[in-house]
């Protein structure tokens, strides 16, 4: 495969990673609780989508609403059942109910679903848009760019310069304070898993899209390393989770094209602590010391 | 306007505020003030419903009737019924500008209004050359501004003031003080924790004296500035 190709295809899987990290970085600044269940959020959007379209033979535009849909359900309500009594708590036991609902959610899905392996229908055709010489982009893959570009556009907008997302980022740095302003951070922390939750839902979707086939576990993986995106980009940075995101996914198809695929991972890894060490709060993280 | 009835609020088992109970009637400035550790944050987190008493009442009316129980009522929905409160240590948003600040100061209003902005900024020139400033990177001074713009930006009737001076040089707590000075004048009802007992007692109305949990003293300002105990454990002889 051509240089150009792994490029592409680096940029689109870190798409996929961006995506899921976006949703990583907004819930850890708001709730400031790393959400292992965020992975597996992506998988039960992903079984949504196969079998509204595949089962019931629907179109993938319901598929993916119906997808994006139950995922905010029910990031809401693990918000609510599992983290929300957690909110005085120290954040190890807080952590460690992260796992738990992931585990759930996987055996929840071995049982509704089983573990055998289902094969996720080619929703955006399998054409593509040719570019001269042997270089064809998939339309999945188009999309799956596309996606990335407009929800990170659209999320620095809402935060930027909307009231509501104005006042998400004043619960992130300090939730009494927000609370003084008038800032209900119940509601707030609501809508932020159910913005993450959405987009785990888009970027399960996208990921089954490239990669087709379905298992319970099959969010797990891409949850740990679009995580790492975002400490990579600098956790609780939107354009981090971004750049994290696509630096990861090309970093990652690179490796294991030219050095190895068994060790892609590893490679992975190995960047991301090199970088963690020259720059301990990621690419774009930033710390304003507080003045006394 | 602001009645504090028996409180009693624990840490743990620490128990940081005993059967305190003072009031705050509307037009006057009531100053609180005590040593380090006296309970004076305590105090005002508990009025604003960050911490909750143990037993106790705190009741405010904001001057259209009825009587609102605010141990009972989200911190969140305070600032509505015309109480603010500036925190100890400022805690503005140090990640976001000035101008977010001051609209995150306004959201129980919805929008913020020109108006309002433009009074905050009569009062505080340095806020409007600075609106585009990340708040973290102004200075103390201009941060202690911020957050009192910010609280402004809500119209409060009762506003609350932890250590507006904390920190400050001599002249800014000067300026601090005229500008409370203002805003008592100008109608605004003010609850005023200090340090700084000197002028605390020079502006207030009344004051209340809190040590180690309890009230031990109240008076007028001017009978506790004279008081021969005040001198000596807060004004230094
Ligand atoms: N979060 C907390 N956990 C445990 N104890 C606390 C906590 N906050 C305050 N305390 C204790 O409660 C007591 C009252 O503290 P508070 O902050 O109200 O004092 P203060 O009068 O505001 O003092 P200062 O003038 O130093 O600000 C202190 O003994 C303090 O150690
Ligand atoms: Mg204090």
């Amino acid at each position: 495969m051509s240089f150009i190709n792994n490029l592409i295809n680096g940029i689109s899987l870190g798409s996929v990673y961006a995506i899921i990290a976006l949703g990583y970085t907004m819930v850890y600044g708001i709730a400031k609780m790393l959400n292992f269940a965020h992975g597996d959020i992506i998988m039960v959007g992903a079984y949504i989508c196969f079998f509204v379209c595949s089962g019931a033979g629907l179109s993938p535009i319901l598929g993916i609403l119906a997808a994006v849909l139950v995922c905010t359900v029910l990031g809401i309500v693990i918000e609510q059942l599992a983290y929300k009594p957690l909110r005085q708590v120290t954040s190890l036991a807080v952590l460690i109910t992260a796992i738990g609902v992931s585990y759930f959610l996987q055996n929840a899905a071995q049982l509704l679903w089983t573990s055998n392996p289902r094969i996720f229908p080619a929703i955006f055709g399998n054409g593509g848009v040719q570019l001269g010489g042997d270089l064809t982009i998939p339309y999945k893959t188009l999309v799956t760019i596309g996606a990335c570009v407009i929800i990170m556009v659209a999320l620095i907008l809402f935060t930027g310069k909307t009231r509501t997302g104005k006042a998400m980022r004043a619960c992130s740095e300090d939730k009494d304070a927000a609370q003084l302003m008038g800032i209900n951070i119940n509601s707030t922390i609501s809508l932020t898993f159910a913005i993450g939750s959405a987009l785990a839902a888009i970027a399960g979707v996208l990921l089954c899209a490239a990669y087709p086939k379905l298992i319970p576990t099959t969010g797990s993986m891409p949850g740990i390393k679009a995580f790492t995106a975002a400490v990579f980009g600098g956790i609780g940075s939107i354009p981090g989770a971004f750049l994290g995101g696509i630096l990861l996914g090309v970093i990652e198809i690179f490796s294991s094209a030219y050095l190895s695929t068994e060790l892609a991972n590893a490679i992975v890894f190995l960047v991301l602590i090199v970088i963690l060490l020259v720059k301990p709060t990621g690419l774009l993280g930033k710390k304003i010391s507080e003045k006394v | 306007m602001l009645k504090v009835d028996k409180i009693n609020v624990y840490y743990e088992k620490i128990h940081a505020i005993k059967d305190v109970s003072f009031e705050v009637n509307p037009g006057e400035v009531v100053a609180l003030i005590g040593a380090n550790g006296a309970g004076k944050t305590t105090t005002l987190h508990t009025i604003t419903g960050l911490i909750r008493p143990e037993s106790g009442q705190i009741t405010y009316s904001d001057g259209e009737g009825g009587q609102l129980d605010l141990t009972k009522m989200p911190p969140h929905k305070m600032v509505a019924k015309g109480l603010a409160h500036v925190p100890e240590g400022r805690r503005i948003f140090l990640q976001m500008t000035v101008l977010e600040n001051l609209e995150m100061g306004a959201f129980c209003k919805g929008k913020a209004s020109k108006e309002d902005l433009d009074n905050v900024f009569a009062r505080f020139p340095r806020l409007e050359e600075r609106k585009k400033q990340i708040a973290g990177t102004l200075s103390g001074g201009e941060q202690q501004m911020l957050a009192m713009g910010r609280a402004l930006m809500s119209h409060p009737k009762l506003l609350m003031l932890d250590e507006p001076s904390m920190g400050l040089s001599p002249i800014l707590v000067e300026q601090i003080f005229d500008i409370i000075a203002e805003l008592h004048k100008s109608g605004t009802t003010i609850l005023l924790v200090e340090q700084n007992a000197e002028m605390a007692l020079q502006i207030a109305d009344r004051a209340y004296v809190l040590e180690s949990g309890h009230v031990v003293m109240t008076g007028t300002g001017a009978e506790l500035a004279a008081s021969e105990e005040i001198r000596k454990a807060y004004l230094g002889g």
